[in-house]
């Protein structure tokens, strides 16, 4: 099954929202407590104070994303560098998978962008996992210049899902700037599903334009993680066997 | 990892115990029962701690004083300081790559040799750094006085210590407040500092080598003898101090094994070289007695015989630049400091609070921050920097004897990446050279550090007498 990592910064009160944790039912989750502090207090520091509240708050959230069921787990890191964390969890942890959390109420329609230099074929088969045989639709998004390669592209993805028996439907911005038709797109769509692009998450779900479609569709998004070709789960950076 | 070490016991006055959790240490994080600490530093980030911390104010308040006691032989003066550092270095380096925890030299000596030495060198080392901060910042005085003098403002020497203070409160609250990039920001201040000195050095040593400009007199080495090579060393020890500092972020490096090692290391070589040139070529310029009587900031005038006006702007901006890297990286770790103390229960646990909304250790940086205020104050250059050397030398020496302690009988858990080359010759010769750097001080330094030690020691009889800490990772 596929692992998604949901970090949360659980000393500044973020949580998941019930909308979100209902999504993620029939996944695996990691949630990844995480608290950033300024580069003069040793995380250590931090830890020896609020180790206990934060792990407090990190059991309940877990319990929520099925821990009993051992479909969830949580770890708690101290850390100067957030998306240094991200990575490192999501290589460990083998995570496809990230959640920027959002509010969302109870969700009944995904939108899935498969704009740009994506991994089509896998997140098109985690949507297929994701949604299972719930009642939740899938409006599949893209935004080229070129019509017809990309009607062809979003009719080939639907395919494997409508076969799954899910209500597939399509939508294609010709000449619009991707992010804003993306954006205007969300509307009436719980939850949003984009590919990461470059080899680190860093560029998309926390660069300018993830924030962007987080803040501005409000629910939550998921990123599929880059995977460079016949690496394992991660490919940015060099790292030893045994860690 | 490697069998369960013997725990740590007992409780202080208080009733709180040494708070000690096993941890494994990975190359990327710690990882503790519940929770997870990132590294984030790179080989970058550890060198530029170390020479962003000890470049500031050796390099730019001593040359006139050091010229003034020993001649051109100032720079032995250095060059022996530099060994000492060396020699003292790599032990720490085996040292931190056995115990990649934050916490430093004060670590080693308390599970090396146990809870009094550790008391001494924890709170020593407090007030160690507290007595550097004083120093760095009083040398900023003097730069922030020929900084308006330079731009053509008629100020008096008297602003020196109003100024000193005014920018030692400054970062004190900066500090508390949360300081975003400034590790960034250091390391560009370290790399604009190491190219002004990298161009002004090779200008001024082709004109001392008698390659371009005029030929100066040749002036006798030591003119004053060879003592006084000596007793300067132990004065400009300070420009040193710093190269420990990198192992007080042990727990935060990437990669320990290999980076700590380097960045010790390699910080102290790079800056030796870097200061022994410059005496070099500063007392090439003017006579040592010439220079000596520029006094604090005698580098700008050098800078001014070289280059002219630009030439003293860039020292002046240097050296403003330098005093405060090296200020305000002293003033965090004498917070590390406290840390890892009252983490220990040799000080009350209270003094490592974090304020949630700034994430930053305020109590601490508070009991950093306030004495160095009054010592600033007194504006006594010399007697600062040898009161910061000397309570830096005595945890320099032990963190040497801790090596030889644990090497005679190493225990299970100690497996460091890193081995001095030379042992025990090299730890031994690193102890000896500490405590003999130490003898050469003015009897008023060595009084202050000795009264300071006896005030540790009978903190610790009184508060952590039943803390036992040897041996407890």
């Amino acid at each position: 099954m596929t692992r998604v990592l949901v970090p949360l910064a659980i000393l500044e009160g973020e949580s998941a929202s019930a909308g979100l944790t209902t999504l993620l039912e029939p996944m695996n989750v990691t949630v990844l407590g995480y608290h950033e502090l300024p580069e003069q207090t040793p995380p250590d520091q931090a830890r020896l104070q609020y180790e206990e509240r934060a792990t407090d708050a990190l059991e309940g959230l877990a319990t929520e994303f099925g821990a009993a069921d051992g479909t969830a787990d949580y770890r708690l890191v101290f850390t100067h560098d957030r998306t240094q964390t991200f990575d490192r969890v999501a290589a460990e942890t083998k995570a496809d998978v990230y959640a920027i959390p959002g509010t969302a109420a109870p969700i009944d329609r995904l939108l899935v962008a498969l704009t740009g230099d994506v991994a089509v074929e896998r997140i098109v088969s985690f949507v297929g996992e994701l949604v299972c045989d719930r009642d939740i639709g899938v409006t599949l998004f893209l935004a080229t210049d070129d019509e017809s390669a990309g009607r062809e592209l979003l009719d080939t993805a639907a395919l494997p899902l409508a076969g799954r028996g899910i209500d597939v439907r399509t939508e294609l911005a010709v000449d619009e700037l991707p992010l804003e038709a993306l954006v205007d797109a969300a509307v009436g769509h719980g939850a949003i599903v984009v590919g990461e692009r470059a080899p680190s998450l860093r560029t998309l779900v926390f660069g300018e334009e993830a924030e962007r479609i987080a803040a501005e569709s409000v629910g939550p998004v998921l990123v599929v993680r880059h995977v460079e070709e016949g690496a394992g789960a991660n490919g940015n950076r060099t790292r030893s066997d045994d860690s | 990892m490697d069998g369960p070490p013997p725990s740590a016991g007992g409780t202080n006055v208080e009733g709180e115990a040494p708070q000690i959790e096993p941890t494994i240490e990975t190359e990327e994080a710690s990882i503790t029962d519940d929770a997870e600490l990132e590294r984030t530093l790179g080989l970058p980030g550890g060198l530029a701690i170390g020479i962003g911390t000890m470049i500031g104010a050796g390099i730019f308040v001593f040359p006139g004083l050091a010229a003034g006691r020993a001649g051109p032989a100032a720079a032995a003066s250095f060059a022996v300081g530099a060994l000492v550092a060396l020699l003292v270095a790599l032990p720490a380096s085996e040292l931190a790559t056995a115990m990649p925890r934050s916490g430093g030299g004060y670590y080693f000596i308390s599970r090396g040799l146990g809870t009094l030495t550790g008391t001494v060198v924890g709170l020593s080392l407090w007030f160690g750094l507290v007595f550097a901060t004083a120093f760095y910042l009083v040398g900023f005085g003097y730069y922030g006085v020929d900084t308006l003098a330079e731009l053509g403002l008629a100020v008096e020497e008297a602003l020196v210590i109003p100024l000193a203070l005014l920018f030692g409160a400054g970062f004190t609250v900066l500090n508390v407040t949360g300081t975003e990039n400034a590790a960034k920001l250091q390391n560009g201040i370290v790399a604009l500092l190491l190219s002004i000195l990298v161009c002004f050095l090779s200008y001024g040593g082709l004109d001392a080598a008698g390659l371009v400009g005029e030929p100066a007199a040749p002036e006798r080495f030591a003119p004053f003898g060879a003592m006084p090579v000596f007793t300067t060393s132990a004065l400009v020890f300070t420009s040193y101090l710093g190269f420990a500092q990198v192992a007080t972020v042990a727990g935060e490096m990437r990669d320990p094994g290999r980076n700590l090692p380097l960045a010790m290391v390699g910080s102290v070589l790079i800056v030796g070289v870097l200061y022994v040139a410059t005496i070099f070529v500063a007392t090439s310029a003017f006579g040592s007695e010439q220079l000596s009587r520029f006094g604090e900031t005698a580098m700008v005038e050098v800078g001014r015989h070289y280059l002219g006006a630009a030439g003293a702007f860039a020292i002046v901006f240097g050296g403003l630049l330098a005093t405060m890297s090296s200020a305000n990286a002293s003033v965090l770790s004498t917070s590390r400091a406290i840390y890892a103390v009252s983490k220990d229960a040799l000080l009350p646990r209270r003094a490592s609070r974090i304020n949630l909304r700034y994430g930053t250790p305020h109590v601490a940086l508070g009991m950093a921050g306030g004495p160095i205020l009054v010592l600033t104050a007194t504006g006594r250059v010399e007697l600062l920097a040898e009161v910061a050397s000397f309570l830096h030398l005595i945890m320099y020496g032990l963190v040497c004897v801790a090596l030889l302690a644990l090497r005679r009988n190493e225990p299970e858990w100690y497996d460091p990446d890193f081995r001095v080359p030379g042992h025990p010759v090299v730890p031994a010769f690193g102890a000896v050279a500490s405590f003999a750097l130490i003898g050469f001080m003015q009897p008023a330094s060595q009084f202050v550090g000795i009264g300071i030690m006896i005030a540790t020691a009978g903190w610790y009889f009184y508060y952590a007498r039943d803390v036992t800490l040897k041996g407890a990772l």
